[in-house]
């Protein structure tokens, strides 16, 4: 068959439930496989949340960080402003020790697909490998031009060198699309028929296009730009307020705030009009996971929307169906076998929606009051007013909270859909407990990895903490060379080298840009 | 040839490219622990790469290949030898990590450490789950598994130490490199000491022992000659023909573990496609590594870096 021709059965193709129903009902079938204790499961199940947890939060920046870079070397090209070529090359920097993080992270996750989930991989491996198969080839990709690019600082034209950052942020994106496609079919399993407990007829195409992709990669794509824009937002909220309490004002601060906060921004109510498009998909696709998030005990007409400890009567049939009187489908009629722990499930998407809306809500005050500002500026004919951006120490106080925010958030979010998928490790036909490694033991290797990962993340924010204050030449093209390889001797150290650096910005708006603590932490800490 | 054979040769071409590339890395590692001179260590950190371990890639792909084309038999080893593979994972983790964060903050002197002892400690479990796997056994603990690792990871130091003289020539003299010369025989002669033996006492009786003595040996004699470029193909040939030889012991029933053609085709389109953009910028990259190299500013320059 070929490809086109597998393309084109992807889009008809039927969901094998139908033929699986005969079988799903038999947990543990295979019975010559085993069966770990349930302690082992429960820390496979552990292990596997807590290393995609963690890298879930590192790919997300791997795929912002580029998106802002390339922001603000974009405004670098079109203004000729070195302060944002200065913001651009520290972002790639901080990309590449990110990137480095995120490859091994994501190489464990390769090793736990076998380790911890054999039956899993047994079985359906096949028909979900391709994908994993081209999310290896665009990651490749993403790598060799994150190389490119950040080689090619001082070795090649402005315009060129903005180009070779493009592939990087396409190729992350498809990257991390075609890895969720295995996520979503794990949620809406198409491509390949059960017969007699065989996989049979793969169409691996069928399987990546299932139809809970389109709206999981979308969802997942915002998210992860959310979190990368707020967190590197909150890096420079702290900036500033400390500039606030110094009475200065650094243009390198608040511009670094102000484009990867922007990017959250924009990217915060389009998540939320996807987000109602993923609970729509969930309630028509999967009833029990939608019945325990929204908390829909029994199934009747006019569901009041329940939220923490508020009830608004009959509003979440309103929502759903356009009809106060719609009836919805709730946990009990779900066979109490194959029930998701509700609790879980409803507190980490309350958890969710909480954070989402209070972003919303920051997201819509700077947006707001950065128009109001411009307008007024407009009128009274002051131009350089009509750039000023609302600094009030509250908000930046709230802002220094946003990157934690938005990760807990995509945490909750992932939490939602994976424990709501449960018991189903491929929902409608394979048990997580059927796909697990029976050997004994599995729970040392969840206290291992929780070890490991403890001081991978605490040494990951010491070395970044250690990069931002470190003095760095900036202008592409010209500048100091520095590409990272690079041994960096010390003579390089201190304001002498700082002809392209931010403390010696032309046309920055800085009261006193030298006296800038954070320059001298830079020049003190470096030996 | 049928889909499955050529999805074998590929897993054992990735297999290939990662002992040779991702196994000079690791040996690099081992070296950068063992020797005491600040002078080798540069020559290592510098040899190394820049940005990430980017011969993982091959490591993955062989992972991504086994579990696509071959379920059952990666389903089998990985659960089989969870304990070894789930260390080496970790060792991966905290390789790459405490390198790129000593080269970040220079003045941690835990980074150095754990770098070297989790370059050990990696291809130690990959060698003895490969060994163990390729003879039949059962466990890594077993006689074969600790040979299996000893013998990897020796190989890998053996690649690394043939591998870094050039390296040192070019970037830091004469005297340095007599270092890794010197490295490069003794580790030459101390693998050859480990594989032959080992390899009549597993009853291997491949043509692939007379072809990996073969360049072995040609690899000692270029040393001695001072052929430094010459003796990476034949350093290279002696270590992989090892790999090949375990390969043909391990005699898998792949034909019938076999992913169905629909599966093999999609993913041999997608690495055809993949490859028209990936080698053409892959080359792109190397010429600007090797531009970095001329401008005296360094970076990873040895050929054998980007395969």
């Amino acid at each position: 068959m070929s490809t086109v021709a597998l393309l084109a059965d992807a889009v008809t193709a039927a969901s094998p439930l139908a033929d699986a129903a005969g079988h799903a009902a038999s947990p543990l079938a295979d019975a010559a496989h085993g069966a770990a204790s349930p302690a082992d499961f429960m820390a496979a199940r552990q292990q596997m949340a807590f290393t995609l947890g963690f890298h879930i939060v590192l790919a997300s920046i791997g795929i912002g960080l580029p998106a802002i870079t390339l922001l603000a070397e974009w405004r670098a090209l079109r203004t000729g402003d070195p302060v944002y070529a200065e913001l651009a090359r520290r972002w790639m920097k901080a990309a590449g020790v990110l990137f480095a993080v995120g490859a091994v992270s994501g190489t464990v996750l390769s090793f736990e697909m076998g380790t911890l989930w054999p039956g899993f991989m047994d079985k359906y491996g096949q028909v979900f490998g391709a994908a994993f198969a081209l999310e290896g080839i665009a990651f490749f990709i993403e790598a060799i031009f994150m190389g490119i690019y950040l080689y090619g600082w001082d070795r090649l034209s402005p315009r060129v060198h903005f180009l070779t950052g493009i592939p990087v942020v396409i190729a992350g994106l498809l990257s991390a699309s075609f890895v969720l496609t295995v996520n979503s079919w794990m949620n809406q399993p198409r491509g390949f028929k059960l017969v007699d407990g065989e996989v049979t007829d793969v169409n691996p195409l069928a399987a990546m296009f299932n139809p809970a992709t389109p709206v999981q990669a979308v969802h997942l794509i915002l998210a992860s730009l959310m979190v990368c824009g707020f967190i590197v937002a909150s890096v420079y909220a702290v900036a500033l307020l400390r500039d606030h309490r110094a009475g200065r004002v650094d243009r390198y601060h608040r511009l670094g705030f102000a484009i990867p906060f922007s990017l959250g921004a924009v990217c915060a109510p389009l998540q939320v009009v996807v987000g109602d498009w993923a609970i729509r998909f969930v309630a028509d696709n999967q009833p029990a996971k939608f019945a325990a998030m929204e908390g829909v005990e029994h199934t009747e007409a006019g569901v009041p929307f329940r939220f923490a400890v508020f009830e608004i009567p009959n509003a979440l049939s309103m929502m759903l169906k356009f009809d106060a009187h719609a009836t919805l489908r709730g946990m009990d009629s779900i066979p109490a076998d194959v029930r998701p722990p509700a609790e879980v499930v409803k507190t980490s998407f309350e958890i969710m929606i909480a954070l989402g809306m209070a972003l919303l809500a920051l997201a819509a005050w700077w947006a707001l009051s950065w128009w109001l500002r411009r307008r007024a500026a407009g009128r009274t004919g002051d131009l350089n007013g009509r750039r000023e951006l609302p600094w009030k120490p509250w908000f930046l106080r709230a802002a220094t909270l946003t990157g934690v925010a938005a990760a807990i958030a995509m945490e909750a979010g992932w939490t939602t859909t994976e424990v709501g998928r449960q018991p189903w490790i491929v929902y409608g036909v394979m048990r997580t407990e059927e796909a697990v490694n029976p050997s004994p033991g599995l729970r040392w290797g969840l206290y291992i990895v929780v070890g490991v990962y403890a001081v991978l993340a605490a040494a990951t924010i010491s070395v970044l903490r250690r990069m931002r204050r470190r003095p760095e030449p900036a202008l592409p093209g010209g500048g100091t060379p520095a590409p990272p390889a690079a041994p960096e001797p010390p003579s390089t150290s201190g304001p002498a080298s700082g002809s392209g650096g931010p403390d010696a910005v032309p046309g920055s708006d800085s009261d006193d840009a030298d006296s800038d603590s954070d320059s001298d932490s830079r020049v003190g800490s470096h030996r | 040839m049928s889909y499955a054979d050529a999805a074998l040769g590929l897993i054992l071409l990735g297999l290939s490219a990662y002992l040779l590339f991702g196994g000079a890395d690791f040996g690099a590692g081992l070296w950068h622990l063992l020797t005491r001179r600040r002078a080798d260590k540069d020559v290592i950190e510098h040899a190394m790469g820049p940005l990430w371990e980017a011969n993982h890639v091959w490591l993955v792909f062989v992972m991504v290949m086994s579990w696509t084309a071959f379920p059952p038999v990666f389903a089998d080893i990985m659960s089989a030898h969870w304990v070894p593979l789930s260390l080496a994972a970790l060792g991966i983790v905290a390789r790459g990590s405490t390198f790129v964060f000593s080269k970040a903050d220079p003045d941690q002197p835990w980074y150095p450490w754990i770098f070297g002892l989790s370059s050990i400690v990696t291809p130690y479990c990959l060698g003895s789950v490969a060994a163990v796997v390729a003879t039949g056994g059962t466990t890594w603990l077993s006689l074969s598994g600790v040979y299996g690792g000893v013998l990897t990871t020796a190989l890998c130091a053996y690649l690394a130490a043939v591998y870094l003289i050039w390296d040192a020539r070019r970037l830091a003299g004469y005297e340095i490199s007599m270092h890794f010369r010197g490295y490069a025989l003794v580790s030459g002669a101390a693998v050859g000491l480990l594989a032959l033996p080992g390899a009549a006492a597993l009853g291997v009786r491949s043509p692939l022992i007379l072809l990996s003595t073969a360049a072995g040996l040609a690899s000692l004699v270029m040393i001695a000659r001072r052929a430094y470029l010459a003796v990476r193909v034949t350093g290279a040939l002696a270590v992989v023909a090892v790999l090949w030889g375990a390969a043909g012991m391990a005699g898998l029933d792949l034909d019938a573990a076999a992913a169905q053609d629909t599966v093999l085709q999609v993913v041999f389109v997608a690495l055809g496609a993949g490859a028209l953009v990936l080698v053409p910028s892959m080359a792109w990259l190397f010429v600007l590594f090797q531009r970095a190299d001329a401008d005296g500013v360094g970076g990873t320059v040895s050929g054998h870096r980007t395969g």
